[in-house]
């Protein structure tokens, strides 16, 4: 069966090796049949990542510990689910994940993408099979999944930490955004190599990058849920290197999201977008390399490993070359059109491109300044929450503000009154806003007020847009309010979809500054009777319990909440003991408030032989909009995914009209 | 008003120079950043520093009365230094356990800052034993 | 084991007769070339751009006087351009 497998991955990586070579000597020459070649050549070496997956699958679920990945990642007692989520549980397997998905996604955007022209797709295939062919190399000679040995009697299991459906679905969200992102890439290499100059790489992969940016977000969401149920430390995000390796590339697909709408209206930023998606791209390799290769101190440092270097020269390679790829492409990417007016839409999304990077590159030095500080001084140095803080409300909160200005701007020109008159409703609830929670307290916290503020006018301007567009549909025709609404949606979808993500990013930043500047945070020892109080719950302390389950031993203490007098509930923040692995874990307990958004979360920091608690409570209002906001992201990703057949009439008219090959 | 020179490019100016202007600001305010050493190279560092090492011999005290007492060992030498620490201690601490935590050097004792000591998460189980 | 002997030598001739297929099915083709489109072709490519771009100009325009984000003045300003525009990318069509 290993045979199989490793047999598998020899001839996905030769197939991959010749769809690079083949492909690209088919593109340079014209050559027809070798292209198709070629493009099979990718379909086939999906097929053989597939083989190879089912094969370590299969492994998996056999409890077969002759494979050493199986025995370093499960064990006879894990439930099927997490035996099978193993998968991508350590590093051969997330590179083999990474693998099947770069197949997947290559065949499927080389197959439907035909609108980009044959020859784009000609250099699609050789850069996607360049990438593809950089992992099978990996997965064969560096870093295999197949790698055997005697088989132990029982295998080392799963941290416990892990076992659990958000760990189960995060690593494959992630690697659908990481990877997803190649092709874009992919397409905007293939449309400077065959000197095209016009839109349709654009137009082709508009889906692809929203798809991949999508997933990207909600991986992170999971994970930032995931840390802040099970790790269970009062927070949802450390400014960990491997976060920001999620983090990075995302900023930066948000800022080509944004940027590519401008050369489509206008022409305009062609050098911008490619650089743009180059560094999306670069950003994600660089990610999967942090996270895989623990060359920066981080808690999740997963095994040091002889990955590393072939990542970094990867990266290297793939940046210089895009790199020389532009500069020669450069005279044709020249536009005619020019920024007309610094009060523009074109300028506001100028400015939020520019706010995005600058985040995505000073949270990347912070990242990397360990590893400059010791080749300059000799001395590695890290960088902590107050710097990434400081940046992200440097550059956040202007970004949060130009969500709310970008779309009351017109484009091209707006003029300062026209301007004066949209903003007028959303500037007054903003300041309205601001007066009430300064009366309300709120002022403890300047940036709390100033993100506050500024998320009602952006919410107010979102809300505008909707009934100015709703009634303007409604005056146009014979509808009501509902059918209106519907259709301008439906027309818009692309539009309207953006605002319900601005929506999102909105409820984001309000959960976020509630549960960080506004948070309450009460530390204490506690006897069984002894009481304490966090933001008006008074928490009082009844003992321990303690349980056996099958393979834990859990305490628990038990915790009645008071509110004014009155009794709510009763929460049991504790401990579990497991048997197999000899570890301990935190289990927090947690209670949502739905009236306020908040909730009272209670840590069992240390149990102590005197039968007294070390308590650990946190206050942290409005975080689950957080969560929220989650579900709204996806919805509104949703409306501007879904497939619009007008749009896709008059793009097909628009090309067949050209009387261009498809 | 739209002149021959497009405004784009004084707009990506202004705006780079103005990012620098917030970074240079900022790291000249700060500092820059929290030396990452292990227990031989603390010596002599005044002010904050990062010390990353094993947990060797029997912690003694309580983190949340008075103080964890421990020594950290280099990961591949045999320099320790002494440390005490009080706030949340994670559990996956113990002796022979990776840990990092932050604090300023008293008198050859590192004197934690409260809440920063954290364990690397290790990706496999010790074997059981 | 005999099974997965099978599974890899079924992958195997899969791969090569996908690879091969397109010079299986066509030993002797007429045309060979892969087809980039001329300099006419380009033209009328980035010429259909140009006018759908004006078009949707426009429409932006009127939507956004509609909606009230472009006052009257603004609007009449700018909308005789647009026209203008739309019109000339439609006449010199092909």
């Amino acid at each position: 069966m290993p045979d199989l497998g490793r047999a598998a991955l020899v001839t996905s990586f030769l197939l991959l090796s010749y769809a690079t070579v083949a492909g690209a000597f088919a593109a340079w020459h014209g050559r027809r049949r070798l292209a198709e070649s070629a493009q099979n050549a990718l379909v086939a070496a999906f097929a053989a990542t597939v083989v190879a997956t089912v094969v370590l699958l299969v492994a998996l679920a056999q409890h077969d510990f002759s494979f050493t990945y199986v025995a370093n990642h499960t064990s006879r007692e894990l439930p099927l689910g997490y035996t099978l989520t193993a998968f991508w549980g350590g590093q051969e397997g997330s590179l083999l994940l990474w693998l099947l998905v770069l197949c997947g996604y290559s065949v499927a955007a080389v197959l439907t993408a035909r609108r980009a022209g044959r020859e784009v797709l000609s250099w699609v295939v050789p850069t996607l099979g360049l990438v593809g062919t950089f992992f099978a190399l990996l997965l064969v000679f560096v870093a295999s999944p197949f790698a055997t040995q005697v088989a132990p009697a029982d295998g080392a299991g799963l941290n416990p930490s892990l076992q659990n459906p958000y760990m189960a679905i995060h690593p494959p969200m992630l690697y659908l955004g990481y990877v997803g992102l190649t092709v874009p890439f992919a397409f905007a290499m293939g449309a400077l190599l065959a000197r095209r100059t016009d839109e349709r790489w654009i137009v082709a992969t508009r889906r692809w990058t929203l798809a991949a940016w999508a997933f990207l977000g909600v991986g992170q969401l999971l994970g930032a849920h995931w840390a802040y149920v099970e790790i269970g430390w009062g927070g949802y995000y450390a400014w960990d290197p491997v976060e920001n390796a999620a983090l990075m590339p995302w900023l930066a697909a948000t800022a080509f999201l944004h940027s590519v709408m401008i050369q489509e209206k206008r022409g305009m930023l062609k050098v911008w977008n490619v650089l743009l998606v180059t560094l999306a791209f670069c950003l994600s390799l660089f990610g999967t390399f942090l996270t895989r290769s623990g060359i920066i101190q981080s808690i999740h440092s997963f095994t040091q490993s002889s990955i590393g270097p072939w990542f970094l020269g990867f990266i290297c390679l793939i940046t210089a070359g895009s790199l020389a790829l532009i500069f020669l492409r450069l005279p044709l990417l020249r536009s005619k059109t020019r920024l007309e007016s610094l009060v523009s839409r074109e300028a506001t999304f100028l400015y939020n491109n520019l706010l995005l990077v600058a985040l995505a590159l000073t949270i990347l030095w912070g990242v990397v300044y360990p590893l400059l500080s010791e080749a300059v001084t000799g001395e590695a140095a890290t960088v902590g929450k107050p710097y990434y803080n400081f940046f992200l409300h440097s550059f956040g909160l202007p970004l949060l503000l130009l969500m709310g200005i970008g779309p009351l701007v017109a484009w091209r020109r707006a003029s300062l009154r026209a301007l004066g008159r949209t903003f007028l409703w959303p500037l007054a609830a903003a300041v309205a806003a601001g007066i009430a929670l300064l009366a309300a307290g709120a002022g403890s916290s300047r940036i709390g007020v100033i993100a506050y503020t500024f998320s009602v006018f952006v919410l107010a301007s979102i809300v505008l847009e909707f009934v100015r567009g709703t009634s303007a549909r409604k005056g146009l025709g014979d509808v009501g309010w509902p059918g209106a609404f519907s259709s301008l949606v439906a027309r818009n979808r692309r539009r309207y979809g953006g605002y319900v993500v601005h929506a999102a990013v909105v409820l984001l930043a309000i959960g976020i500054a509630g549960s960080s500047a506004y948070q309450t945070v009460r530390e204490g020892r506690l006897r069984p009777g002894d009481s304490m109080t966090v933001a008006g719950n008074r928490l009082v302390f009844r003992g321990f319990q303690t349980s056996t389950e099958s393979n834990h031993r859990a305490i628990r203490a038990n915790i009645d909440v008071y509110r004014g007098g009155e009794y709510i509930g009763r929460l049991r923040p504790g401990k579990n003991q497991y048997f197999a692995e000899g570890q301990v874990s935190n289990e927090v307990a947690i209670r949502h408030s739905v009236l306020t958004g908040g909730d009272l979360f209670l840590i069992a920091d240390q149990v102590n032989a005197d039968g007294s608690l070390d308590l650990k409570a946190l206050d942290k209002p409005l975080v689950n909009l957080i969560w929220l906001a989650g579900l709204v992201f996806i919805g509104g990703s949703l409306i501007t995914l879904w497939p619009d057949a007008r749009e896709q009439r008059r793009l097909a008219e628009r090309y067949e009209g050209a009387a261009v090959q498809a | 008003m739209p002149g021959k020179r497009s405004p784009a490019r004084l707009i990506v100016a202004l705006s780079v120079a103005a990012v620098l202007a917030v970074f240079l600001l900022y790291t000249s305010i700060a500092g820059g950043g929290t030396p990452s050493l292990i227990p031989s190279q603390a010596a002599g560092h005044a002010g904050r520093i990062s010390v990353g090492g094993m947990v060797v011999g029997k912690p003694t005290g309580d983190a949340h009365a008075g103080g964890l007492h421990f020594r950290l060992r280099d990961p591949k030498g045999s320099a320790t230094i002494p440390v005490v620490y009080t706030g949340s201690v994670p559990d996956l601490f113990r002796t022979g356990r990776e840990v990092v935590v932050d604090g300023k050097l008293r008198s050859g004792v590192l004197v934690a800052v409260p809440d920063t000591l954290v364990t690397k998460c290790p990706s496999k189980y010790t074997p059981k034993t | 084991m005999s099974a997965a002997l099978l599974i890899g030598a079924l992958l195997a001739i899969a791969s090569v007769v996908l690879v091969a297929a397109p010079f299986l099915r066509e030993p002797a083709p007429a045309d060979d070339r892969l087809l980039s489109p001329d300099a006419a072709q380009q033209r009328r490519l980035a010429h259909a751009e140009e006018r759908d771009r004006a078009l949707d100009a426009l429409k932006e325009l009127e939507f956004d006087h509609r909606t009230g984000k472009i006052s009257d003045d603004d609007y009449r300003a700018q909308v005789g351009l647009l026209r203008r525009r739309a019109a000339e990318t439609l006449r010199s069509d092909g």
